[in-house]
């Protein structure tokens, strides 16, 4: 008896998910992010089987412009600028899923029981969201950073997830406060459903749109972040990611001696990471307001 | 008599909150060094030691340097005298520098980072506001859409990416502008100097264009959003009913109406000036709190990164709460209650 029903119901859910990216990608914005993004993955991918150079070993003669062999050049280490740049993205996308998957679970988490059980805990949580959101995200990083001596990649994830909680925790917590008051809950309420229940099934759907475009925004500000901590010579010495390419350009002075290859390859690509991130954040953005969808 | 009593609750619980989110601040402030390993006066002394100090009654000198750097006493007394030396505006002593204060490395280095966030904050709402507004009303022209997609790409570039493209024209290709620095050696620092103040000005012109030009879009798009909104407000279709000139109707009626949020998001990026361009500093060596930051990393003086950390915490905290108390007074649509 119940067969037909579910398979009716997954068929539904399907179409619905279909539709949903039949959306999602008639949004230009979107699709033109995504298109960025998925080519800036391919070509790292791609590109670190296909040059077999070790990003932090000397490998050539310093400075060497862009020929056949360094197709970016090397830098003033004689290190391949081409191998840098094709491991800093996969290093960079490497934290900013760690610190997306964090920031928007346990923010979300977070949110969702502060809006929702309320009471002496929900203003507990209130009041350590508003101070996180007061402290200085980049001198406080650094002051951990200074402090800890040793970052490796993972820990680095979770010191900006530290500080990257709390933004959605408290979008969450206000949607599920202007959530709770309406008519569709007292109506489940009163169907006899229980609190955890109304909770996944009435309120977290409402959300999930949300925090996609918010799991997105959340990989720029990573990204973003870490690139500024590392400029200031901080978090993984070890590792050739993209903010340390910028702390070694910096160090070296690259803009004063005409060593172009070097630095504008990494500006250039945490850029095109920038803007595709951004682009597909506003693409889901204007899904979830539709209000926003006329705006140009 | 009854809107009143509202107010006047909602201001009490808007300080009390204010007094615990900074108390909660200063208390992390207060423990990340004191959970990390290292000790202050163990990197002192062998730093006088190198220098070639000699020590007579090691013990005695650790207990001094132990209350100067107030590492005396159980925890909970430790937390109690540093709140009270934070209320006297002492930060403790660089470890670097010792026995120089933090609070005066701060005060030498906080004006130059004002001076360059706050006129570099301003001339870009000012301009952005402006471009941003025309292109608004005039949202279907080519121009006017072109302009946006600019916009939104200078938003997502970092302030410090546009600094060394700046260094690389300005340095490389057309060497105008001074690079480093915030104002010629010889002139000494001398706010009454009419010499002085034209080299600070001329100083800044590179730094500041890398924070005016990449916050420029930020603002272009939200004013632009607002007055295409506008547009379609009665108001606006009624006084074009009534023949009045277009100019005037923008000036009059839609700048006026989109001007306050916008005022209101450059007040809150003014209380923000203090954390603002921490890396610019660092690329063109201009001598405010980011050069300081940067320094002290390099030397792993922590005690100056924490007051950094601190002073900025409470500035950000401060404006924001003045914002927050001042918002529904500016705005009457928006209510004293909690929503």
């Amino acid at each position: 008896m119940s067969r037909p029903w579910t398979s009716i119901r997954k068929n539904a859910r399907a179409r619905q998910i279909m539709g949903g990216l039949r959306d999602l990608f008639s949004s230009r914005e979107f699709t033109a992010g995504f298109i960025i993004f998925a080519s800036l993955v391919m070509f790292s991918t791609v590109g670190s089987a296909l040059v077999g150079y070790d990003p932090m070993a000397s490998v050539g003669p310093p400075n060497i412009a862009p020929n056949s062999q360094y197709l970016f050049g090397t830098d003033s280490f004689g290190r391949d600028v081409m191998s840098q740049i094709l491991h800093g993205i996969q290093l960079s996308l490497i934290v900013a899923l760690l610190v997306s998957t964090v920031d928007t679970f346990f923010g979300s988490t977070v949110g969702f029981v502060a809006g929702y059980y309320g009471g002496l805990i929900g203003s507990a949580l209130g009041i350590i969201m508003d101070v996180m959101l007061v402290v200085p995200i980049l001198p406080a990083i650094v002051l951990i950073t200074v402090t800890v001596r040793k970052v490796e990649l993972w820990l680095m994830a979770m010191i900006l997830s530290l500080f990257g909680w709390a933004a959605p925790a408290r979008q969450v917590r206000s949607q599920t406060l202007s959530l709770k008051a309406r008519e569709f809950i007292d109506v489940a309420k009163i169907s006899g459903a229980r609190r955890s229940e109304i909770l996944f099934v009435e309120i977290v759907p409402h959300m999930l749109q949300w925090m996609s475009a918010h799991y997105v925004y959340d990989m720029l500000w990573a990204i973003l972040t870490e690139a500024s901590v590392e400029v200031l010579g901080l978090g993984p010495q070890h590792m050739m990611t993209l903010g340390m390419m910028l702390f070694w350009v910096i160090r070296k002075a690259a803009m004063y001696r005409n060593l172009w290859w070097w630095w504008i390859t990494p500006i250039a690509v945490l850029i095109c990471l920038f803007v595709s991130l951004y682009l597909m954040h506003r693409g889901l953005d204007r899904m979830v307001n539709p209000r926003l969808r006329g705006r140009r | 008599m009854v809107r009143f009593g509202r107010v006047h609750k909602y201001f009490v619980k808007r300080i009390i909150l204010f007094f615990i989110i900074m108390l909660i601040a200063i208390f992390i402030n207060f423990m990340i060094p004191r959970l990390t390993p290292g000790n202050p006066i163990v990197t002192v002394i062998g730093m006088l030691l190198r220098q070639g100090s000699r020590f007579e009654n090691i013990d005695e000198i650790i207990d001094t340097y132990e209350r100067m750097f107030g590492l005396k006493g159980s925890l909970p007394e430790q937390f109690v005298r540093y709140l009270t030396e934070i209320f006297r505006g002492n930060l403790g002593y660089s470890i670097r520098y010792f026995p120089v204060k933090v609070s005066v490395l701060i005060g030498r280095s906080l004006p130059f980072t004002i001076f360059l966030l706050g006129l570099s904050t301003v001339i870009s709402w000012v301009v952005g506001t402006i471009i941003g507004l025309l292109a608004g009303w005039k949202s279907e022209s080519n121009l006017s859409k072109a302009f946006s997609y600019v916009a939104l790409v200078l938003n997502v570039i970092p302030y410090y990416m546009l600094a060394l493209v700046l260094i690389y024209v300005f340095a490389y290709l057309i060497p105008i502008f001074p690079l480093t620095g915030a104002y010629k050696g010889s002139l000494g620092m001398n706010w009454a100097n009419i010499e002085f103040i034209k080299s600070l000005l001329w100083h800044s012109i590179l730094p500041s264009m890398s924070i005016i030009i990449t916050s420029l879009g930020w603002w272009f798009l939200s004013i632009r959003s607002l007055v295409v909104d506008l547009k379609g407000e009665d108001f606006i279709t009624l006084s074009e009913a009534k023949g009045l000139k277009e100019n005037y109707i923008m000036w009059r009626y839609a700048f006026r109406n989109s001007l306050l949020p916008q005022v209101t998001m450059l007040a809150l990026s003014l209380g923000g000036i203090v954390n603002g361009a921490l890396l610019t500093e660092m690329i063109f060596s201009y001598p405010g709190l980011g050069l300081l930051l940067f320094e002290s990393i390099s030397t792993a003086d922590y005690t100056v990164i924490q007051g950094i950390t601190l002073i900025i915490t409470l500035s950000v905290g401060f404006a924001t709460f003045i914002i927050d108390i001042m918002y529904p007074l500016i705005d009457p649509r928006i209510t004293y209650e909690e929503s």
